[in-house]
């Protein structure tokens, strides 16, 4: 058996969360089979978890399963990475900068990192979406946004 | 007679010209995930479940059952012209429905497609009013166990018929359930896996969590993949199918219709599964089983028939017992829920209006779809020319309004982007989303039946099997986790699995 094997590793991180769920319902408190406790639910619905996570193990040993590398060969596996960084940053400084700013900063990054769109196009998408969107919520709903350090929207 | 006074009472609170926006809103939009790949009605619902708060429960309630049945309409229209299915209850119209369209004959294919749906929405909406209210009757008997053993029962079928290994999709549920039971015990309100952070007092949202794992991880994805698409367009002005069409379409529209209703109305079964069983069914039922696959009628208006009976099927068990059979389905519970509405056998007597307003109005939807989806067909071809690199980047953008609009947090978008990472590692090691989600929304109901159930017969387990309902569930639970041990069920199990927007 690989010890690249994704299964093997599916398993392991499965047995790893169970442990957790089943010590977190046990401290939370079983109660009695006639008043169960806050944590009574949780600390079986965490044993249940153990034995699927042994059953996956189990056939990861038995059957192999595909390594890491495979699942990741001839994909642009870098991209995913950008979009997660990119909506990270836009997360963090969303209430500084504001909606309007920041979701046409977004959408900028976006649209030329994914698949680049010609600057011609994505300028003006980038620009008019955000506005529509921030007129509808703002305006229409009456659902408060940031307005952001420099107060635009 | 009594009925009749009902339907009436029921188009009076449809036709009123706020609802009728709303419902033509909702199957709208509907049409238009349904038509967009990589956006399906669970995003959309999502969405849009805080904007249904701004009015009221009708109409918030009408424009989110207008997403889900006009998103069976849409999604055949990027199946039969594109070759990818708009949503998972699309996938089988892909096979003959591309190939007519190949061979000159997208019209027909995309007539069939919509009048099928039509002709099966509107069977299931008449079968969905004369079952409900009396079933809803029967359910004022059920007690704790009944409902606990219904839920189990739900989520191993949708385990069961969930793609891949069906102890990854039951390590999913019980995930799920746990994460539902995140925040305050509704007991005795002690924090649960809160860490000490008061943003999880009341819980996982459910908007964040489902827009990470099916929006932002679809997106994820897909970024990965250099995806082409080649849209059919040639010889669809001709819509209407001939006589011949129609002859050979009556019987798979047909049963299609009947099967649908049913497997819809099961608990974990759902439009996805009618369409396979459909398929499967016309096939073999046919004198020429080996041209299915190679452009046939048959192939497009029985699955498409099935897939609008089981949409209207999947609201029974929730207007009734309360309980939602899939993922779309669970959120249209938390949108009853969001305006203090809690679905089950006693709401058809005390919200008449709501219940047949909702009912009337999906009358009035199918027309509006029928109106959408023939001679406005054009709009939807062009839309699908919109290429997936301006596509991608506005879901983004919209999973975020929606996420943050839910509930005005800055922290709904991290836990958003949390689980978007999650769903998409989850993609990658072959862990299906859809068991996570339905139990994460029955956890708590589960949990609170399991323990009421308890103290009521004081601890004793006996009571779940004393009970002849809830015993028969049960009996069925494990026969279904029992099952995959026998080879011929397992091979029958990958035959008819979901996919990845199991709903």
């Amino acid at each position: 058996m690989r010890i690249d094997n994704t299964e093997l590793w599916s398993g392991l991180a499965g047995l790893a969360l169970s442990a957790f769920v089943v010590w977190s319902g046990y401290t939370l408190g079983l109660g009695s089979i006639n008043d169960p406790g806050s944590g009574y639910v949780m600390f079986y619905a965490g044993l249940l978890m153990i034995l699927f996570s042994l059953i996956i193990l189990y056939s990861a040993i038995k059957d192999g399963g595909p390594t890491f590398l495979s699942l990741w060969r001839n994909v642009l596996w870098t991209k995913p990475l950008i979009v997660i960084a990119l909506l990270i940053a836009f997360t963090l400084l969303f209430e500084t900068l504001g909606f309007l700013v920041s979701t046409i900063i977004l959408l900028i990054a976006l649209l030329r990192v994914i698949d680049p769109v010609a600057w011609s196009r994505a300028i003006p998408i980038a620009i008019l979406v955000p506005l529509v969107a921030w007129y509808v919520l703002q305006k229409l709903l009456l659902i408060q946004l940031p307005s952001g350090a420099f107060g635009i929207g | 007679m009594e009925t009749l006074n009902l339907v009436a009472q029921g188009f009076g609170v449809a036709l009123q010209p706020i609802n009728l926006l709303h419902c033509f809103i909702g199957v709208f939009i509907g049409t238009l995930v349904g038509v967009l790949p990589g956006i399906g009605p669970v995003s959309a619902m999502s969405l849009l479940l805080p904007v249904t708060l701004a009015g009221t429960p009708e109409s918030g309630i009408i424009m989110m059952a207008g997403i889900y049945y006009g998103a069976m309409y849409g999604g055949s229209t990027t199946s039969i012209l594109v070759n990818i299915p708009g949503e998972a209850a699309s996938v089988v119209t892909c096979i003959d429905g591309h190939q007519m369209a190949k061979q000159g004959r997208a019209g027909p294919a995309l007539g069939i497609s919509a009048l099928g749906s039509f002709i099966a929405g509107t069977f299931a909406i008449i079968l969905l009013m004369l079952i409900a209210p009396r079933l809803a009757e029967i359910a004022i008997a059920f007690g704790p166990a009944e409902y606990f053993s219904l839920m189990v029962l739900g989520l191993v079928m949708l385990t069961f018929l969930t793609q891949g290994s069906m102890a990854k999709a039951l390590l999913m549920a019980c995930l799920g359930l746990v994460l539902g039971l995140v925040g305050l015990d509704s007991i005795n309100a002690q924090p649960r896996l809160t860490f000490g952070s008061i943003h999880f007092i009341d819980g996982i949202g459910i908007v964040p969590l489902v827009m990470g794992l099916f929006g932002v991880a679809e997106v994820l994805y897909n970024t990965e993949q250099s995806l082409k698409r080649e849209v059919v367009s040639a010889n669809i002005s001709n819509m209407f199918p001939n006589k011949d069409d129609w002859k050979r379409s009556a019987g798979p529209i047909g049963r299609g219709t009947v099967l649908g209703f049913f497997l819809g109305v099961l608990p974990g079964g759902g439009a996805v599964v009618s369409t396979f069983a459909s398929y499967a069914l016309e096939k073999r039922l046919s004198s020429y089983p080996e041209r299915f696959g190679k452009g046939v009628i048959e192939g497009v208006a029985g699955p498409e028939a099935a897939n609008n009976a089981a949409a209207g099927g999947a609201f029974i068990p929730l207007m009734t017992l309360g309980i939602p059979p899939n993922v779309v389905m669970a959120l249209l519970l938390g949108a009853f829920i969001i305006h203090g509405l809690q679905p089950g056998p006693l709401m058809i007597a005390q919200n008449p209006k709501l219940f047949w307003g909702i009912i009337a109005s999906m009358y009035i939807g199918n027309l509006m779809l029928l109106v959408l989806n023939l001679p406005l067909i054009g709009m939807w071809v062009r839309l699908l020319k919109l290429p997936y690199n301006v596509l991608f980047p506005l879901i983004l953008l919209f999973t975020i309004i929606g996420v943050y609009a839910s509930g005005n947090n800055v922290f709904d978008i991290y836990v958003m982007i949390f689980f978007g990472i999650t769903g998409y590692f989850m993609r990658k090691f072959g862990f299906e989303p859809a068991p996570l989600v339905l139990a994460f929304v029955l956890g708590p109901l589960l949990e609170n039946n399991l323990r009421k159930a308890l103290i009521l017969s004081q601890g004793d387990l006996a009571t779940f099997l004393q009970r002849p309902i809830s015993a028969a569930c049960l009996i069925i639970a494990v026969g279904l986790l029992l099952s995959p041990m026998l080879p011929t069920i397992r091979k029958k199990r990958e035959v008819v699995a979901l996919d990845s927007e199991a709903s």
